[in-house]
């Protein structure tokens, strides 16, 4: 039945991967096998994503497959029987913007492969970055940004980070106007185009295979 | 093209009266797909205005007697063919309490930067409803969700009822008397009040600037969308988009062909009454990386493409902006008639876009913004206007312009050099 589930989000059939959902837990599996199967189905869609096979509508499809999926086994889930993540990551668009699309994205994404996820929302001031990653202790921060007046946070951001003492922390920065000039700029570790690219950053910075 | 003297100075000595002719006629002549004197320049200061004049973005335009100065003191720095500030004004958003915009001062730091807030301002329960009768919808529902000093229309009774003559005074016109419904309306006033003030500036704006020998710019004057991106941008917004595009193909599909129809009744009547031959169309959920060709084929692609040729069949330029990246869709465009559209585009790879619609459109854009950004060298800003010059600009069919219609940020000295080397590598020989 996992592979049915799989299969079922893979190829987008919303309403047969609710109900084989609701199958396999009327047949009493572990809800640890479901999320399990979402898993490997959204490594599929990455990789597809990564490819150019599939696309944004169906990145937000599977977000809202996975949704209702896991509304579905909540209530069966023990809470010491969550998931192992690879390593925490603070993400949020950097002050003056308030653009949140891309932002949520490679938040989502970042989440289904594996890793702990702490969404500060639009407009960050570099010092809630800097709070929230002391308080998490995140190794990886990911800096969002539509507008070209973004780059200026984004360098403010990285240097707040450094001033507070976090120089082991890695920054990625994302959004329409980056490249490595910007990056450079900014001071940002690394960058990226799309949320599989920082998929694959978080995955080099936390030394996941 | 001769590469060896400084072109920029065979202007001097002109009259403005002279120069504006010249610019208007070199403009004019890119967009025909011929050949003018040298290629045409066009320069989207935005937010750089405010930047020169050492004034915030909220200054910029709450004082448009200083803007217009600080326009002014580009045009004539930078001496491009055509030339524009920053976006519009923020009255009329603040007047009817409008949730899809934020402005400097008004939703944003002073110094902060024009975003659009795009919402789900329509829910996929709301499809029949608008499919049945988008303009009741759009006035009952739409507008009082949007705007929030415009709740009170939510009162009226459906639109209808209007067509009910002297039974509609009887049963429903003391509705509007009614509290809410009287500040909606009165809301709706005072924007359209500021709109009109803010139009007879733009008027005024561009009189000073004809009279400095630059020509009048009003292509961005009548706007209409894809009609995807009109159900995204300001209604469904990209989420609710993309889940109607999988969930429910046939009822999006049906409201593009609603949306375009009144767009077209729009842009034609507008565009009449005005004498402006241009409609801008900013295009956003189309680009690369947002949805497959075969999506693209389907739900984007058609429905634009029938827009534009609609608007050329009633003698209309459609002057589209090309958002993103569009190198693996350039071949759609290339089916465009020849010689009728304007294409502005904002990180495609602009040398593809020359071999592929060169012959289709005129170009327009070319440098990116990251170029003139403070660190950047002149020489590699030089070299880069120089092959674009040569290459894009080949056989005519090219504006040379800023790939974002901004500036915010970017190093003064390195637009000079961008600007003059336009004008220096940009000639054409006879």
């Amino acid at each position: 039945m996992s592979q049915e589930l799989i299969q079922a989000i893979t190829e987008m059939r919303e309403e047969d991967a609710l109900k084989i959902t609701q199958q396999m837990l009327d047949a009493g599996k572990d809800p640890l096998e479901v999320l399990e199967a979402c898993r490997q189905a959204m490594e599929v869609i990455g990789k597809r994503f990564e490819a150019g096979d599939c696309f944004i509508p169906e990145l937000i499809l599977a977000g809202e497959m996975l949704r209702q999926v896991s509304d579905l086994i909540k209530p069966r889930l023990q809470k010491e029987a969550t998931q192992k993540k690879h390593g925490k990551v603070v993400i949020g668009t950097v002050e003056g913007d308030i653009h949140d699309i891309a932002k949520d994205i490679v938040a989502f994404m970042l989440d289904v492969n594996g890793f702990e996820v702490t969404d500060l929302g639009v407009d960050v001031p570099p010092a809630k970055f800097v709070e929230a990653t002391k308080e998490t202790g995140a190794k990886v921060v990911a800096l969002s940004g539509f507008l070209t007046l973004a780059y200026d946070p984004m360098k403010a951001t990285v240097e707040a980070l450094k001033a507070a003492g976090l120089n082991d922390v890695k920054v990625m920065i994302g959004g329409g106007q980056i490249d490595e000039q910007i990056r450079q700029f900014t001071g940002a570790d690394g960058w990226g185009r799309d949320a599989m690219a920082a998929v694959k950053m978080a995955n080099a910075w936390y030394g996941v295979n | 093209m001769d590469t060896t003297k400084s072109q920029f100075e065979v202007d001097v000595g002109k009259t403005p009266e002279q120069l504006l002719i010249e610019r208007q006629q070199r403009v004019s002549d890119a967009i025909q797909l011929k050949q003018p004197d040298r290629i045409p320049l066009m320069m989207g200061m935005g937010y750089k205005l405010a930047e020169m004049g050492g004034i915030t973005k909220q200054e910029l335009y709450e004082n448009p007697q200083k803007a217009q100065e600080l326009l002014e003191k580009a045009a004539l720095r930078y001496k491009p063919d055509l030339i524009f500030g920053h976006w519009h004004t923020p009255k009329p958003s603040i007047a009817v309490g409008d949730r899809m915009t934020k402005w400097p001062g008004y939703g944003l730091a002073p110094n902060g930067s024009f975003q659009f807030n795009e919402q789900e301002f329509m829910k996929a329960e709301d499809y029949d409803e608008f499919l049945e009768d988008p303009a009741d919808w759009a006035i009952r529902v739409y507008t009082p969700r949007a705007f929030q000093n415009c709740q009170g229309l939510a009162l009226l009774p459906p639109l209808g009822m209007w067509a009910f003559g002297y039974y509609n005074i009887l049963l429903n016109y003391q509705l509007l008397t009614l509290p809410p419904v009287v500040s909606a309306f009165e809301a709706l006033y005072k924007a359209a009040q500021y709109q009109s003030e803010w139009l007879n500036q733009a008027l005024e704006s561009a009189k000073r600037l004809a009279a400095l020998g630059f020509p009048p710019f009003t292509m961005l004057s009548i706007l209409v969308e894809a009609p995807f991106d009109f159900m995204s941008d300001t209604l469904r917004g990209m989420r609710g988009i993309f889940l109607d595009m999988m969930r429910i193909p046939e009822k999006l599909l049906a409201a593009e062909e609603k949306v375009k129809r009144f767009q077209l009744k729009y842009a034609i009547s507008t565009s009449k009454a005005t004498g402006i031959p241009f409609v801008f169309i900013p295009l956003h959920r189309g680009s690369d990386g947002f949805m497959s060709l075969e999506q693209f084929e389907r739900f984007y692609w058609p429905q634009l493409k029938d827009m534009m040729l609609q608007l050329i069949e009633a003698g209309i330029t459609p002057w589209v902006y090309y958002e993103g990246v569009w190198d693996q869709r350039l071949k759609y465009l290339a089916e465009l008639p020849k010689g009728k559209s304007i294409g502005s585009f904002q990180d495609s790879n602009i040398f593809k876009v020359k071999e592929v619609v060169g012959q289709t459109m005129c170009i327009i854009g070319g440098m990116p913004l990251t170029y003139l950004k403070p660190g950047r060298s002149p020489s590699e800003v030089r070299e880069l206007t120089h092959r674009l010059c040569e290459e894009v600009g080949k056989g005519g069919g090219f504006v040379m312009a800023n790939n974002v219609m901004e500036l915010e940020g970017c190093d003064e000295n390195l637009i000079q050099v961008w600007t003059d080397a336009t004008r220096e590598f940009g000639v054409y020989s006879a």
